[in-house]
């Protein structure tokens, strides 16, 4: 598996750009700069995945994370930071200690990872070497089976279809349990964010405590 | 010390060694698995970072998708060194990254839930206010 001619080059575009907006992420002052920091981070990965020819996973990506996920974060953001501006000279960062130990915890981190990854791939190259040399030639084969879009310059990518089938075919169960989860966290979270005067509309609340809350 | 440094600087000289400097432009001209799977390290060192030396307990919550979506690029990584060597199932780690989403998108609703639940109580969202459960 290796990436050619322009592929490589929108590699290492979207890569860098996904880890300096990662970083500025991390470090922005604002809260909403930090948002809109994750979003670009998100959309360079989501550059990524079609690289590697997940097409399907991309849209979910860009769908969910940005179109969903960010725009509950910026409400919530905005929700909770009345009056940011009289407190932006808080602190950031935790105590400099903290700081400090995350930094150097970070790069013995990224020293590890990185040197465990190469080693780990040279060992793996080596393992599959017979099948990789034939990709180029299959890949060819797979690209010329494929059947071209309406527009007729585009050819139109099996990787959904794929990922549907062992979706339903190897997955049904967890995709199942998947929608309860998703029903646990809609109830959770409404549960959660509702006040004790929303909670009194519904007759939890005893009297007396909804009478203790006015009067305060 | 000297026995220390010694295997360090093997390394740093069979870096440098031209075969391998060669190797190195090779690698950068045709990005393969490894440099996927570093890149994957990366943003999982960043979202630690973050989660480790934040206040504002928003900006954490960003940086747990921040590691998230790391653990997703190394799957989808995975699935098409798989199907290059032409196993068979090999879309299951886009199936499974379908599901790392879900989760995700649920743990936000949660995790954002009980932020304004926490706000509304304490009034803060700078993690080392948030101290009921420290002795």
């Amino acid at each position: 598996m290796t990436l050619t001619g322009w592929e490589a080059v929108f590699f290492w575009v979207f890569s860098i750009a996904a880890l300096i907006a990662g970083l500025l992420t991390i470090m922005a002052r604002n809260a909403v700069h930090s948002a809109l920091f994750l979003i670009s981070a998100l959309v360079s990965i989501a550059a990524l995945f079609i690289l590697l020819g997940a097409e399907f996973i991309a849209g979910v990506q860009i769908l969910v994370y940005v179109g969903g996920v960010m725009v509950l974060f910026l409400f919530v953001i905005m929700l909770v930071n009345v009056g940011a501006e009289e407190r932006g000279r808080e602190r950031l960062f935790n105590r400099p200690a903290q700081v400090t130990t995350t930094t150097v915890l970070a790069l013995l981190l990224a020293f590890g990872l990185v040197y465990a990854v190469n080693q780990g791939y040279s060992g793996l190259k080596g393992k599959n070497s017979a099948a990789l040399t034939q990709v180029e030639a299959r890949r060819a084969i797979e690209q010329q089976e494929l059947s071209s879009a309406a527009t007729g310059t585009f050819k139109i990518t099996k990787d959904t279809e794929r990922v549907g089938g062992s979706l339903y075919r190897y997955a049904s169960l967890p995709f199942e349990i998947a929608s309860v989860l998703l029903l646990v966290a809609i109830i959770g979270s409404v549960m959660l964010a509702r006040t004790i005067k929303q909670e009194a509309a519904v007759d939890d609340v005893d009297p007396e405590e909804l009478k203790k809350q006015k009067s305060e | 010390m000297t026995n220390l440094l010694t295997p360090i600087f093997a390394f740093i000289f069979q870096e440098a060694a031209t075969s391998r400097g060669e190797q190195i432009i090779q690698g950068i001209k045709n990005p393969d698995l490894s440099k996927f799977l570093v890149i994957g390290a990366l943003l999982f060192i960043i979202g630690v970072a973050g989660v480790l030396s934040r206040r504002n307990i928003i900006v954490i919550f960003m940086s747990i998708e921040l590691i998230l979506n790391a653990a997703n690029l190394n799957f989808i990584a995975f699935s098409r060194y798989l199907q290059d060597i032409g196993s068979v199932n090999a879309v299951a780690g886009q199936v499974f990254t379908v599901f790392i989403i879900v989760v995700a998108a649920a743990e936000a609703a949660i995790g954002l839930g009980i932020v304004i639940a926490l706000y509304r109580n304490k009034e803060t969202i700078w993690v080392d206010e948030i101290d009921l459960l420290k002795w």
